[in-house]
């Protein structure tokens, strides 16, 4: 009984029952002349035909004026019924035939465009091997215990959120990132629900599980925004809802003031305004599809519509142009008395105990050479802006800039100031170090700008964005420096976390579009100003994934420019569709009142469109070959000292 | 006197995809109207729907059947 009821669910079955009994209804009507008992027979297998097509479509329609809907099935129905009235068989079973076959196409494709977030879904773990009482115990992948240890097996997905507590491994995490490379996990690295285990063995702690995955928040993160209304597609809702009544009020009227009731059915019938309504949700289904397979997940189609419209990208320095772990490159000796790891040693006892990223610099420095730093400082001041001032051992130990030692009423003099400003110009942050008063010497701590940072900002470029600007608090010459390698527009410096969003609101009231770069943490407010927030590195933080407007899920920074021009396209495609169905309409009214476009063959005409559009749709899924622009670098010293390290672009 | 509140469920049904727009209604009305129902949400373009439904009055099982009325086959999702 059951195959019995899935065999009438297929959606071939009726069109084709209904195009068999079309064709045996032409040939018996082609062999009896008019006025036979065969001419009647074949009308008859017409009626059936268009039953058997028709009932289904008017079931439809009448569920849906129950709940006080006018759609399509209505025109159809009524295109159909009133044919069969007025004698004409052929065109109620061609037009009832064409519309349920055109019907299953749809769906069948409908459902390709879909197959991005059907892959994540199906990409989702069903069981974990948990060690419970020292066995191992197959468990479904939502019932792990929070903190339980979880096998990880060669070939298998890793079932949740955890940390790696014991063995080595490689996974993929294209399902998470986009990024195809296997990544090598040692103890304590991070993994995620939904990866493949490529070689090793791993033994997990689960942080994260079922619904908490970050795997659960991609797909909510991509079905919220597939659902999600672009501004176009409200739009055409309204657009769509008075438009079929207005279609059936039209034929009423033509067919009463003419009197041609096969004029007012046809104008029912290519009326149906199936490719319009399609045609924007398709698009925005593919495109954002599309960008979770790359690990690019859009807020929706609003997002998506804004994203195209991208003019001005602001990129927070620290973390984004640059990897974010300053280190140690220089030390600069100006007290004639002290050697290098003295000068170097005072700097580490003063940072001693500290967080802060310059301090880390100095310390993981001291810690490499061997110099001992024990205990912590007794007395700590931060001097906001210039540095920090110290006391420790019965010494006085000044951190900072040329502003701090003219706070502490310290001297300087030419050599110093020449020193300083040669290390900002080469991209290095000066820090001054004085002992008990005089200057002892200067710590150069440099950030490594990220290898792609030049090719991240030459793709934005081509991608269309007009200006990239380079937002940081650091100094002047310093940012100089690393602007000049990565070739932005624009510098801004010596910034706190207003300041950056005075820019963006400026750059706003210009009439930009802006899209902003950060961490999140000392950007919020920029972030929030910004017309779009980009979080990059998104899969390691939650609130990233849920809230950023477009969120990177990798760390690859040629994603961003990949999103824009994602944006552009879709958005493009939607216009597209737009036409398509518009021009189509044109096109069947134009032949209607010229004469020659019959019931059926607008109905054919309809249905080709609607297919037309979401084939166009399917074109955003495929991979695209973007042409890669190779980064037109100017010559500033800097050149000279990297050619020998072409990919660490490390600002010495 | 105090009166027991039903416990509402959450449940999040999957369906093979959803091609006419106006099925989205079709369905809220159907699911609606079962006894037990608080809530029912169809999203079209991800072919989700959420019910809220109180699990003793009427169970997954026929939250599925009665979404099939409506021609769609559908799957209890864990998120």
């Amino acid at each position: 009984m059951s195959t019995l009821h899935s065999w009438m669910n297929n959606r071939w079955i009726i069109p084709t029952i209904s195009g068999l009994l079309i064709i045996a209804a032409l040939i018996v009507l082609g062999l009896s002349p008019a006025g036979t008992v065969g001419n009647t027979v074949g009308d008859i297998t017409m009626i059936a035909a268009a039953v058997v097509a028709g009932t289904r479509i008017v079931l439809s329609a009448i569920r849906a004026l129950g709940a006080r809907i006018i759609g399509i099935d209505l025109l159809v129905s009524v295109a159909a019924i009133g044919a069969i009235i007025i004698g004409q068989y052929w065109e109620a079973a061609a037009v009832t035939f064409l519309f349920a076959i055109g019907h299953a196409l749809e769906t069948a494709t409908l459902n390709k465009t879909r197959s991005a977030l059907a892959e994540l879904i199906a990409v989702a773990p069903d069981v974990a091997i948990v060690m419970r009482d020292g066995q191992q115990v197959e468990v479904a992948a939502g019932a792990v215990i929070m903190g339980e240890t979880v096998l990880v097996k060669n070939g298998s997905k890793v079932p949740v959120d955890g940390e790696v507590s014991g063995g080595t491994g490689s996974l993929d995490e294209a399902s998470i990132t986009g990024e195809s490379m296997p990544v090598e996990k040692l103890i304590g690295d991070r993994v995620f629900a939904g990866t493949i285990a490529r070689s090793g063995f791993l033994q997990v702690r689960a942080t994260g599980v079922g619904a908490d995955t970050t795997l659960a928040k991609i797909i909510h993160r991509v079905e919220d925004a597939q659902d999600a209304k672009a501004k176009t597609q409200v739009f055409m809702d309204r657009f769509s809802a008075w438009y079929t009544p207005a279609i059936m009020i039209l034929a009423l009227v033509v067919g009463v003031w003419t009197g041609d009731v096969v004029l007012a059915l046809t104008l029912l019938v290519i009326g149906c305004p199936g490719a319009l309504v399609i045609s924007i949700p398709v698009s925005i289904v593919a495109g954002i599809g599309r960008a979770a397979k790359d690990g690019i997940l859009i807020k929706g189609g609003e997002f998506l519509e804004t994203s195209a419209k991208i003019s001005v990208v602001a990129v927070d320095k620290t973390g984004t142009l640059t990897m974010g772990r300053p280190q140690l490159t220089d030390v600069v000796v100006l007290d004639g008395s002290m050697t290098r790891e003295q000068v170097l040693t005072w700097a580490a006892r003063a940072e001693a105990g500290s967080e802060h990223p310059l301090a880390r610099a100095i310390l993981d420095a001291a810690a490499s050479e061997g110099l001992s730093v024990t205990g912590l400082p007794e007395s700590t001041e931060p001097v906001p802006g210039k540095g920090i001032a110290v006391g420790t051992d019965g010494h006085r130990i000044l951190i900072g800039n040329l502003a701090l030692l003219a706070q502490y009423k310290i001297s300087s003099s030419d050599e110093l100031t020449r020193a300083v400003n040669e290390l900002a110009r080469v991209g290095q942050t000066p820090m001054i170090v004085a002992v008990d008063g005089a200057v002892a010497g200067i710590i150069g701590v440099a950030d490594e700008v990220r290898a792609d940072a030049a090719q991240m900002v030459a793709d934005l470029h081509a991608a269309g964005v007009k200006r990239v600007i380079m937002l940081t608090g650091d100094s002047r010459l310093v940012a100089e420096a690393i602007g000049a390698v990565t070739g932005v527009d624009e510098i801004h410096t010596s910034l706190l976390p207003e300041d950056k969003l005075d820019i963006v609101a400026a750059l706003q009231a210009e009439g930009h579009i802006v899209a902003m770069v950060g961490d999140g943490v000392n950007d919020a407010p920029a972030l929030a100003t910004a017309n779009i927030g980009v979080a990059m590195g998104a899969a390691g933080s939650a609130v990233a994934v849920e809230t950023a407007d477009i969120a990177l899920m990798g760390d690859n920074l040629l994603k961003l420019p990949e999103a824009i021009s994602l944006a552009r396209r879709t958005v493009s495609n939607m216009r597209q569709n737009i036409a398509i169905a518009l021009i189509t309409v044109l096109l069947l009214l134009l032949g209607v009142f010229l004469g020659g476009v019959t019931m059926s063959i607008g109905m054919l005409v309809h249905e080709a469109s609607v297919l037309i559009v979401i084939v166009n749709a399917m074109r955003l899924m495929r991979r695209h070959r973007s042409s890669r622009v190779t980064p037109t670098t100017p010559t500033p010293p800097l050149q000279n000292a990297h050619h020998e390290h072409r990919t660490k672009l490390f600002v010495q | 006197m105090t009166s027991t509140a039903p416990t509402t469920t959450h449940t999040i049904l999957r369906a093979e995809g959803f091609s006419c727009p106006s099925c989205v209604s079709k369905i809220e009305k159907r699911v609606g109207r079962l006894d037990g129902v608080s809530d029912v949400t169809v999203h079209f373009a991800s072919a989700r729907v959420e019910v809220d439904h109180d699990e003793s009055v009427v169970s997954v099982d026929e939250l599925v059947a009665e979404v099939a009325k409506a021609g769609y086959s559908s799957r209890p999702a864990t998120f």
